[in-house]
């Protein structure tokens, strides 16, 4: 990289592109940014590092070595725990580097689960698996703070999901609700807004955007009990969240490949949508229709619904002169056909496709307008799975399903070929 | 924040992360020195849990009590009252919702179901897992079901159980008045 800037500018020098000077400037000023950037190479490897290490150790210590006496396996139980915690002390007392911190942080993570686990394994001590991660993750938490480790808050996101899976997916005789995975993942905000705060366009930085929406994603459905058809609605209103902050001024004009917030809150919406538009789900939710009020997983839709008009106000109050986008209001919809269809599944049905429709034809009109084949063609794909969802619960024949197959087909090309056009002749 | 102060903190919150463990060791110390030993009759199977090795789990014959309190709730807390049968194994003396005033040894478990009006009350004690080393615990399981063919009653498997103040700390697994890695041994002399 830094070789062929120099190469770039000896070339503008031989061609009198640039004056002499220029060209010191230029390759001063890449040189005292290179040396501000902290090695990052050196981090990721210490990090990595000190993962497969310790998880190495919990491995050796899950052995179970039968041979030593008890005091014996006490000790090691000890010694990964207290060399993690010398370590990472000296690297806070030393003030020593970001690799120091997020290697030794990341040994010192693993280092506590070795030591609780083994110390279960030589008295036999019963909990399950949940209470078990609890435990870890309680006491390695005040270190994403205190070492000011980005490593150590991933793992604390990934095992606080781990732990919600466990507790919530159990589909045994415990029936409980993970609700202190909300706390840990509460405990980690400050940290990463304050990332936000100081480099929002930074790698790291989009490995928490995906990070948070793909843990709330997945851990959302431990909150559902036993009244699954209002899961639905909370997935719904989940997804407007996301969309809606997607569409706040911090994320909007960030690629999508950071902006989880909008394609997943996008994404997940027309999935979700997708499967609202059989019948059959409908149905079975008029049948279910003890839909009581005061469950816990009303409860949770509500606070989402609140919070989703929330930053939807917020985003909209950011943006003066922004056209409408249908997407953001989705998740109202969504809730209004909700309480139709508890009563009536066929009216809930129809506006659900009718949504669903909508919503693609919007996208192809922003992809046109704004000459996007990416959203233009998603809106393509969304009218196109509308279609071929309806041929399974619609009784038509085959040349004619055959017919309206042919002609979603041809209609690709078309508006693709069109769009290509019109931007080539906008280009001239 | 300056830097010493976050180190103050940081020992505190090391001071914490090994308290912890060492609260977890000295509970179960003083359980296994002080508590009092039961034998529970038990059946073995192996499976594994992922960070902390292999275990065997254990059936306890004694897994549910008759009760006259008919509303029990699934996961409540239940107090298991014992006393010793006339074979010298752990045999149920009552069930409660709440600490009695008894001098009886207890364990302090959950309720797993009841049938409304059986007047039985199921539960699962607490002490089911006994990690073993990660090449012997199919074997252990092999072993229990070597010794207990055709169900014989001469073959008795039982775990020995300290239990003090409701806490219970599972020492070790018999079969036949030998622990069963006396017999892993013999197999791997074999």
């Amino acid at each position: 990289m830094k070789s062929k800037l120099l190469n770039d500018i000896s070339e503008l020098l031989e061609n009198n592109i640039i004056s002499q000077e220029v060209a010191s400037n230029i390759s001063a000023y890449y040189k005292s940014k290179e040396d501000n950037q902290p090695n990052r190479l050196f981090t990721v490897f210490g990090v990595l590092g000190a993962t497969l290490v310790g998880l190495g150790i919990i491995l050796i210590l899950a052995h179970n070595w039968d041979n030593f006496s008890r005091s014996i396996k006490t000790c090691f139980a000890f010694l990964p725990l207290v060399i993690g915690q010398i370590i990472s002390g000296f690297t806070i007392l030393k003030k020593k580097s970001q690799a120091w911190k997020e290697s030794s942080g990341t040994f010192l993570f693993f280092a506590i689960g070795a030591s609780i686990a083994l110390v279960s394994q030589i008295y036999n001590i019963p909990g399950d698996l949940g209470s078990f991660l609890f435990t870890w993750i309680v006491l390695a938490l005040p270190l994403i703070y205190l070492l000011k480790s980005k490593a150590v808050s991933i793992l604390v996101i990934v095992f606080a999901s781990y732990y919600a899976c466990e507790l919530g997916y159990d589909f045994g005789y415990k029936d409980s609700t993970p609700w202190m995975y909300l706390v840990f993942i509460l405990a980690t905000l400050p940290f990463y807004l304050k990332l936000l705060k100081t480099s929002p366009l930074a790698n790291s930085t989009s490995i928490f955007n995906w990070l948070y929406v793909l843990s709330l994603t997945i851990v959302l459905g431990t909150f559902i009990n036993s009244n699954w058809p209002v899961g639905f609605l909370m997935y719904a209103m989940l997804f407007g969240v996301f969309y809606n902050i997607g569409k706040t001024p911090i994320y909007k004009d960030q690629q999508l490949r950071r902006n989880s917030f909008t394609v997943i809150g996008s994404l997940g919406s027309v999935v979700l949508l997708t499967i609202l538009s059989f019948n059959i789900i409908w149905e079975d939710l008029v049948k279910r229709a003890s839909i009581a009020i005061n469950t816990q997983e009303m409860l949770i839709a509500t606070v989402l619904l609140i919070v989703a008009f929330v930053v939807l106000l917020y985003s909209k109050k950011n943006e003066k002169n922004e056209s409408f986008n249908l997407f953001q209001y989705v998740f109202l919809i969504v809730a209004i056909i909700f309480f139709i269809g508890v009563a009536n599944a066929i009216a809930a049905t129809v506006l659900t496709n009718i949504l669903l429709l909508v919503m693609g034809l919007s996208a192809i009109k922003i992809g046109a307008d704004t000459f996007r084949f990416s959203v233009l063609n998603y809106g393509l794909l969304i009218v196109t799975a509308v279609i071929v969802c309806r041929f399974f619960d619609i009784d038509i024949r085959f040349e004619v399903k055959g017919l309206l197959f042919v002609a979603v087909g041809f209609g690709f090309f078309l508006t693709n070929y069109i769009m290509l056009k019109k931007k080539k002749e906008l280009n001239r | 924040m300056k830097t010493i102060h976050i180190f103050i903190l940081f020992v505190v919150v090391a001071v914490l992360q090994l308290f912890v463990p060492a609260k977890m060791i000295l509970d179960r110390e003083d359980v296994l020195k002080t508590g009092i030993t039961y034998k529970f009759k038990t059946r073995p199977v192996d499976p594994n849990d992922p960070f902390r090795g292999k275990y065997i789990t254990l059936n306890y014959e004694m897994n549910s009590a008759k009760t006259n309190d008919s509303i029990w709730k699934r996961g409540e807390t239940i107090f298991v009252y014992l006393e010793n049968d006339s074979l010298g194994y752990a045999k149920v003396h009552s069930v409660s919702k709440e600490k009695k005033d008894i001098d009886r040894d207890y364990v302090e478990t959950k309720v797993r179901w009841n049938y409304g009006n059986s007047n039985t009350v199921n539960f699962e004690l607490p002490f089911d897992r006994f990690y073993m080393e990660e090449t012997k615990a199919k074997p252990a399981e092999d072993i229990y079901r070597k010794y207990n063919r055709r169900r014989d009653t001469l073959n008795q498997t039982y775990a020995l159980v300290a239990i003090k103040n409701g806490k219970a700390v599972l020492k070790d697994v018999y079969i036949n008045d030998k622990p069963i890695a006396y017999y892993l041994e013999i197999e791997d002399e074999n």
